[in-house]
């Protein structure tokens, strides 16, 4: 056997599935115990249950196309590091780039070429390895000081909740300028996917102030608008 | 319905302390699961990353990434609350499916924005895109490979290289409606860094408490409602 096809064998073997489950049910039970807390919460804040299952369905059919996007990236991803390490890479942070990346980082390190000549099992374990240090910097990180962020928001807000929803407006359209602003430079379909996707948008939401029901939608449809006119230039 | 009418205590009793004491002992636990994969290789295959590669390999992802560990989790906590954080940075893919799908749920139930209903609203729409999510990529992982051929090659296409532009551009317009004046400067920040060269995770911090500070400039001048 080779060595690629040694790697491939223990990448797909049953171990491999077993031992990537864990984290991927974290995942689970994390949203579970969430959902369960918003439903003692909801009197506190005066939100009835059907809000709370309205939200609910929105945040399902809005992640229905990005979701396809991740599945097609995805498959691709589990012929190179195998399906159980690229499933349990992309249920949790960190998408396929930022992987690879690491991945690729971890075979350097050995001096071997990712994938290559080379590539034995040692290697591979040198790229899980650092795939999951670099996941790890952002959950401990969050893990340990999240709360300290909302000292600082309350802070910030000094209770004056017409500001903080300002604040909160203006750190979304500056998060979303940076991720355009990439797009921009990029010219051509990326630019092109983004001006429709957000022209489509605006007009969509004025569409559904006469037509409140297709609102939980727009944002798939307008998605998808910007997606195809960006394939037919 | 209004904000003022919330009992602070008890919503702290119901909501902050139990989202704090979940969001620490799951992140805690991934951190250790995350290296589970490794225990499998060397109990079965007696593999172990040799030391050296890897502390080398831990230092080149970290000056990789390093940065973002701090930057996005500062930049992204006024729009996912605490919540929100923890969820999104466990399960991922933030940008082109939490974020969007935080601002959707709120849009759609109709809650005034930065108050403690939009913060739970917006939890639920993250909880859903999760579903989702995982959903999705147990699909992949399962039948994924006998799954794509089912996708014809372009709208396979369509999908792997213009879903995040697209989806950026149209939730970066659902925000421009709200408060147009800060739509131009969100733009020119970061396009300015890009064109200097600056690292990401400056133009990153730089887009959004720039964009903030703007923001809080017009609100004091009452240019900006």
């Amino acid at each position: 056997m080779s060595h690629l096809e040694e790697v491939l064998t223990v990448a797909n073997s049953m171990g491999a599935w077993i031992t990537a489950a864990p984290i991927v049910i974290i995942a689970l039970v994390q949203v579970l115990l969430y959902y369960r807390q918003i439903y003692h919460a909801a009197d506190a804040v005066n939100l009835t249950r059907n809000q709370l299952s309205q939200a609910f369905r929105t945040g399902m059919v809005t992640s229905i196309g990005p979701v396809v996007a991740i599945f097609i990236i995805m498959v691709g991803l589990m012929s190179v590091i195998g399906a159980p390490m690229a499933w349990m890479r992309l249920a949790v942070i960190g998408a396929a780039p930022t992987e690879l990346t690491a991945a690729t980082l971890g075979a350097d390190a050995m001096g071997v070429k990712f994938g290559g000549e080379g590539y034995n099992l040692q290697v591979m374990a040198v790229s899980w390895w650092t795939m999951a240090i670099n996941g790890v910097g952002w959950l401990l990180l969050v893990g340990l000081f999240a709360h300290k962020l909302e000292d600082v928001r309350e802070k910030v807000g000094g209770g004056d909740t017409k500001w903080l929803g300002i604040l909160s407006t203006a750190a979304m359209i500056g998060v979303f300028g940076y991720l355009n602003s990439r797009n921009i430079v990029a010219m051509g379909g990326p630019l092109i996917a983004a001006v429709t996707g957000g022209i489509a948008m605006v007009i969509l939401l004025q569409i559904a102030k006469k037509l409140p029901q297709i609102k939980e939608y727009t944002l798939g449809i307008a998605m998808l608008i910007g997606m195809f006119t960006a394939m037919f230039f | 319905m209004a904000a003022e009418q919330i009992n602070e205590q008890k919503y702290h009793e119901v909501w902050t302390t139990p989202v704090i004491r979940m969001g620490m002992a799951t992140m805690l636990i991934a951190c250790v699961l995350s290296f589970i994969p490794l225990i499998y290789l060397y109990m079965v295959h007696g593999i172990l990353p040799p030391f050296g590669p890897s502390l080398a390999a831990w230092g080149l992802v970290a000056s990789v990434f390093g940065a973002f560990y701090i930057v996005e989790p500062i930049s992204y906590y006024p729009i996912l609350g605490l919540a929100g954080t923890y969820i999104s940075f466990l399960s991922g893919n933030i940008s082109n499916l939490r974020l969007p799908c935080s601002a959707m749920a709120q849009e759609v139930v109709g809650v005034q924005e930065g108050t403690k209903q939009a913060e739970i609203i917006g939890t639920m729409g993250i909880i859903g895109s999760v579903i989702t999510n995982l959903i999705g990529v147990t699909l992949a992982a399962f039948v994924g490979s006998w799954l794509i051929g089912l996708f014809p090659a372009f709208v396979a296409d369509a999908f792997r290289k213009y879903t995040a532009p697209a989806i950026f551009g149209a939730v970066f317009g659902q925000f421009a409606m709200r408060q147009p004046k800060l739509a131009p400067f969100a733009l020119v920040i970061p396009l300015g860094l890009l064109y200097i060269k600056a690292p990401i995770w400056l133009v990153i911090l730089a887009a959004v408490f720039g964009t903030i500070i703007i923001s809080r400039v017009f609100y004091k001048m009452k240019i900006i409602h």
